[in-house]
């Protein structure tokens, strides 16, 4: 029997009411939610915790905030840790959940919550959004002057908190980089239901922010594939009703390439809502984000320099918010100690460089942004082309086919015959092209920079160029010459 | 006929750092071994059913996310009772939460069963190395 097919057309609300309240009956604290209640509480909020009129007041004004890590279980400890957060200058907060909670595993939670409400400590790596409920969860909202977004979870109860992003929890990133086994067309109509809340809580003038994280380009590897995916996922939310969202834009350590990407996503973004006229979606800016692998944990310098870099290219290419980690990323969860010092490290980046409100030319981001952009387009052509206009039909065909792919994926349906190494200026270039549907003149520009590469280390560049890569930005090394990592 | 020794890889418990054991199991197969890839997020029980089907020589296992230790509380239990006592195991990576000295983790790991314990970034070679070492040790090489 021939599948149905999957088109990008919004879900309908008999459906999405049923979809809800199956998602809430989940654990009690869902009964909590009272759908048009919790819209209520949503519009009385002020401006300062709406995250997309912070991000667009902070744009006016030419500042920026970190958008940090954070959760720790013990409600007042929550509190206590998001006005550390406050008080360093962020104002763009996280609600981060454990990682018992992102695997639903509630009644497990609420065994080990007691237990570290009883005793104080932090049993769990991050704060059970689920089990605490909408009632505690508004305590932490009203506790602190900023906007709060939940991270790891995709929940009802989030927005009827008072959290003003919503995250679907179901993005290119969960299939492609988190997921063993589950289908491009099982990602993509969860993704619509998903997106589909925000759609209502839209309606009723409730405007719930997304970021978009597109497929990670989880080794060094053009942006390419994560913009078009990116790209991708404005387009199925904005038919399901979202009106607000941004890109984070992983950063892999060329500035050029960097500054370029940071240029592109959100201008291709934008082009092609209106071009599909879902010119009423709004962008609030644009988040360099601090994705490639980390230092190892006893590299303290390392990991400061790491997100002090991201902090920069976002500076310089002003942004309004940055993505980054703490020092303890690698080592597990951060402290408020280890917080304080990573944010107020990036902080002062932001004071020095951002307030300067440079005019700075990077030689190469003109030439990177123009074969990025010629890359993008010519996938979006063929994705198009697949599903016969039609984005979602196109989608699941170009990742069967392969016009979709990257390296190292976790996923067993992803072709994986594309791969990248860097350059000799520590560009993200690809070695190999699988299906790509990439012009030829792209393809010889990728050729001729790798070769520049192979002239220095006067060697072939393989897969054992591309393994030894994986370091080279955690390293601080991101140029392969020899001596490589000595 | 030369013996092609079995090894199985994957990372281990909900651990989603999928690239050092693709990495490793490239290498292994590279040099020679049969490699039974399992990828990213092998429950310990899966590792056992898997070695005892494929009749493996040695586990390789992966952790990056700190929680190996907590994933691994049972295991060496669990593959005595399944017979595999004499299959070789490793283990590297980021093995627990927080910032450590490595010469602390490596009796952690052998208490739990593991024959070699390696630092996160460690090359596939060294790891291949000791392999066919251990196993020519053990006659099955």
């Amino acid at each position: 029997m021939k599948k149905p097919r999957v088109v990008n057309k919004r879900i309908d609300d008999d459906l999405l009411m049923k979809k809800r309240r199956e998602e809430l009956d989940k654990w009690p604290t869902g009964k909590e939610v009272d759908f048009e209640e919790a819209a209520a509480y949503q519009k009385s909020l002020p401006d300062s915790k709406v995250w997309s009129k912070v991000m667009v007041k902070l744009r006016e004004e030419g500042r920026m905030s970190v958008f940090p890590r954070a959760g720790t279980p013990v409600l007042e400890k929550m509190i206590e840790l998001c006005q550390g957060l406050r008080e360093s200058g962020v104002v763009l907060i996280p609600v981060t959940t454990d990682s018992y909670t992102r695997l639903g595993q509630y009644e497990k939670v609420q065994g080990i919550l007691d237990e570290c409400n009883r005793t104080g400590k932090a049993l769990l790596n991050g704060y059970p959004i689920i089990n605490q409920g909408v009632k505690q969860t508004r305590k932490l909202v009203e506790s602190v002057d900023a906007a709060f977004s939940p991270r790891g979870i995709s929940s009802e109860i989030t927005i009827a908190s008072g959290l003003t992003t919503y995250e679907s929890g179901l993005e290119f990133i969960t299939w492609g980089a988190y997921s063993k086994k589950m289908t491009i067309r099982e990602l993509v109509e969860r993704w619509q239901n998903a997106t589909r809340v925000a759609g209502w809580y839209a309606d009723r003038d409730v405007i719930l922010c997304t970021d978009l994280h597109g497929w990670l380009p989880t080794a060094p590897f053009p942006l390419s594939v994560n913009i078009v995916t990116l790209i991708l996922q404005a387009l199925t939310a904005a038919e399901q009703g979202q009106k607000s969202l941004y890109p984070l834009v992983h950063c892999m350590g060329n500035m050029a390439q960097d500054m370029a990407w940071i240029r592109l996503a959100p201008r291709l973004i934008r082009e092609y809502l209106d071009k599909f006229d879902y010119k009423d979606c709004l962008i609030p800016g644009c988040c360099p984000a601090q994705t490639p692998l980390f230092p190892n944990p006893m590299d303290m310098g390392g990991a400061f320099a790491y997100l002090n870099y991201i902090a920069i290219v976002g500076a310089l290419t002003k942004c309004n918010a940055v993505d980054l980690r703490s020092i303890d990323e690698a080592a597990g969860v951060p402290t408020k100690d280890t917080n304080t010092v990573s944010y107020g490290s990036a902080r002062w980046i932001f004071d020095v460089i951002r307030e300067q409100d440079i005019e700075i030319y990077v030689k190469g981001v003109d030439e990177e942004e123009k074969v990025t952009e010629t890359e993008v387009r010519a996938i979006m052509d063929r994705i198009l082309d697949l599903g016969d206009g039609d984005v979602i039909d196109g989608t699941i065909k170009a990742v069967e086919a392969g016009v979709l792919d990257s390296p190292w994926s976790p996923n067993i349906t992803v072709k994986d015959k594309v791969l990248g190494v860097r350059d000799a200026h520590g560009a993200c270039r690809y070695l190999e092209f699988g299906n790509l549907p990439f012009p030829s003149e792209i393809k010889e520009f990728h050729r001729r920079k790798i070769a520049e590469r192979e002239k220095l280390e006067g060697k072939k560049a393989d897969y054992h160029t591309a393994v030894r890569d994986l370091w080279s930005f955690s390293k601080g090394k991101i140029v392969g010459l020899p001596p490589y990592d000595k | 006929m030369k013996r092609v020794p079995t090894v199985i890889t994957g990372t281990v418990g909900m651990d989603a750092h999928v690239i050092g054991t693709k990495v490793l199991s490239r290498a292994l197969r590279d040099a020679g071994f049969k490699v039974v890839e399992l990828g990213m997020q092998v429950t310990p029980e899966e590792f056992i059913s898997v070695a005892q089907e494929t009749k493996a020589d040695a586990i390789l296992m992966s952790s990056l996310y700190g929680m190996a230790e907590l994933d691994l509380k049972d295991f060496n239990h669990k593959r005595m009772e399944a017979g595999l006592g004499d299959v070789l195991l490793y283990i590297g990576g980021n093995l627990v939460i927080g910032r450590y000295d490595p010469r602390e983790i490596e009796p952690k790991f052998k208490a739990l069963g593991f024959d070699r314990v390696y630092p996160p970034g460690a090359e596939p070679e060294i790891g291949i190395e000791d392999l066919k070492k251990d196993l020519k040790a053990k006659g099955k090489m």
